[in-house]
């Protein structure tokens, strides 16, 4: 199949790329309907400097990095149990943690309104318990939006742990153990460095996915508790403001970049060390 | 699951109960005989089911999003198993570059994709939504399709397809006698990962509705915000059967696992 012609086959899909990606993208980003990329630059030094702004920047970047270092805390263990367990339950545990993947966010998402809603499960509970007076406000706040946003990037944290540590020999472990080392010098000591690059890609997925993620912030959070992508979505529908919606897409598009390079980077000096 | 490692298995039972609990609640309040989404739920009946297979919005949403989401794959991987073949075997310069172009899609946020296409697609040049929500779709599963299957090609000898090439067949004839099946399985990984991310997808598809055409997970999603009820349980519990109908095949066919981030077991 190798031969000169065999290139060509790359073009009627470069031709989408461009057509239906990266030139929209480039024109939203740069010189929307009726604006100037003066407007955007200054709408931009207006949203860095805004305290309401600012608090909805930082608001998507810290939770972003607390789902991720939650993700991380409950993915690893699970990965690294699944991966070193010979028991024949861990094929269905691993499917188990795999299967929400296909799961629509909508329908993941929607169960927590079941279990923190005013009517909701936790709600309930709490006063048959007589532990409270009236059900707590559990949703619409950050508590609510970092339990959703941790379900739904678990699986992904997992997978990517998973396949990290499953190239680790066992026979590392043993050697350590036989050699007398305890458990846990075994597992900071040979898994975790040498997993490490699984977990910055698990790091770099999760945090990507949860600092965009719209479904989460929009149900879970509700008005109260915006996020860029609940705030780009205003601006794009609701006040149709062009340079505030390119604004808000260039940061979150910069935050993304910024991070996924950071982690390639932190990957390629792993692997030169 | 370890009674060894008392930490490591107290937080794993804390992630599982996270992943798994509210879905259960979501099929427990399905089946609610009351009228609001409480729980416990008041009652066993079927009625919630019986108003969301009758919810017209929600049928025609759905139909809506199974063609876009079939559509979508195929376009995807008509597109995107030659240029993996033009990647991996042709002479193309700046291959790594090409490569990351294709893969480009999964970088940048839907949302902000989302956007863009309704900006300068639908309001600039004042395409139909379903035009640009099946362009958009198809962009978001390209990644898929040259991942994918370029993970199979990568593993196929090219020796076999040369040798085929030797013996006097056409490329044409190598291509769907010798290539193609060895990609069958990372093709099928592909198309069913493709399927399902297309019809959940909310992020890019959220600004590109239309009065006539209109997904599935977006109807659900502008239901929810405006009624309480526990028609989208019902409805979320169906398209959880259907989820699950889809797991089983591919656990039957390619196994499960393998078609998310290459795990073999």
């Amino acid at each position: 199949m190798i031969s000169r012609r065999t290139g060509l086959l790359v073009l009627p899909g470069l031709a989408l790329l461009l057509a239906g990606f990266l030139v929209p993208s480039a024109a939203m980003l740069l010189a929307p309907p009726g604006v100037s990329p003066a407007d955007i630059l200054a709408r931009l030094g207006q949203m860095l400097t805004d305290p309401y702004d600012l608090t909805i920047i930082w608001r998507t970047v810290r939770l972003g990095l607390i789902v991720t270092l939650i993700c991380l805390v409950l993915g690893f263990p699970i990965a690294y149990l699944l991966a070193r367990s010979t028991s024949r339950w861990s094929g269905v545990l691993l499917a188990l943690a795999i299967f929400p993947l296909l799961l629509s966010n909508v329908v993941r998402t929607f169960g927590w309104l079941v279990v923190l809603g005013s009517n909701g499960a936790i709600g309930q509970l709490l006063l048959a318990l007589g532990l409270v007076d009236q059900a707590p406000q559990l949703l619409y706040t950050e508590l609510a939006i970092v339990l959703g946003l941790t379900q739904l990037f678990l699986p992904l944290a997992i997978i990517s742990c998973y396949s990290a540590v499953a190239q680790v020999d066992p026979g590392l472990d043993d050697a350590a153990r036989g050699l007398g080392a305890s458990r846990t010098r075994t597992f900071w000591g040979i898994v975790a460095p040498l997993s490490g690059p699984g977990i910055v890609v698990a790091a770099t997925l999760v945090f990507a996915g949860s600092a965009t993620a719209y479904t989460t912030p929009y149900l879970l959070g509700g008005s109260s508790q915006r996020m860029l992508s609940t705030q780009l979505f205003s601006y794009s529908s609701v006040s149709i403001d062009w340079a505030a919606a390119s604004a808000t897409a260039l940061i979150m598009t910069v935050l993304v970049f910024v991070v996924s390079g950071l982690s390639s980077l932190a990957a390629r000096r792993g692997r030169t060390s | 699951m370890n009674t060894r490692r008392p930490v490591a298995a107290t937080l794993a039972v804390a992630g599982y109960v996270i992943m798994i609990v509210p879905i259960l609640f979501v099929v427990a309040t399905s089946f609610t005989g009351g009228s609001t989404l409480r729980f416990p739920p008041e009652g066993l009946s079927l009625r919630w089911f019986d108003a969301a297979v009758h919810h017209t919005p929600f049928i025609t949403a759905m139909v809506s999003s199974l063609q876009l989401a079939a559509l979508a794959t195929v376009l995807a991987l008509l597109l995107g198993i030659p240029a993996t073949l033009a990647i991996h075997r042709g002479r193309l310069p700046g291959k790594g570059l090409v490569e990351g172009l294709f893969l480009s899609p999964l970088i940048v946020p839907e949302l902000v994709v989302g956007l863009a296409l309704f900006q300068q697609l639908m309001i600039g040049l004042r395409l139909d939504n379903f035009t640009v929500l099946l362009i958009g779709h198809t962009v978001l599963m390209l990644p898929y399709a040259v991942r994918v299957t370029g993970a199979s090609l990568a593993l196929a000898d090219p020796f076999v397809e040369e040798a085929a090439r030797g013996l006097g067949a056409s490329p044409l004839r190598t291509f769907f006698t010798v290539t193609l099946p060895l990609l069958r399985p990372g093709i099928f990984s592909a198309a069913l990962l493709s399927f399902v991310t297309s019809f959940n997808n909310v992020p890019l598809s959220l600004l590109l509705q239309s009065r006539d055409f209109r997904t599935l997970p977006v109807t659900m999603l502008d239901y929810v915000q405006q009624s309480y009820d526990p028609m989208v349980a019902a409805t979320s519990t169906i398209i959880l059967a259907g989820t699950v109908l889809v797991a089983v095949v591919a656990e039957r066919t390619v196994g499960f696992a393998r078609i998310f981030g290459g795990i073999n077991r």
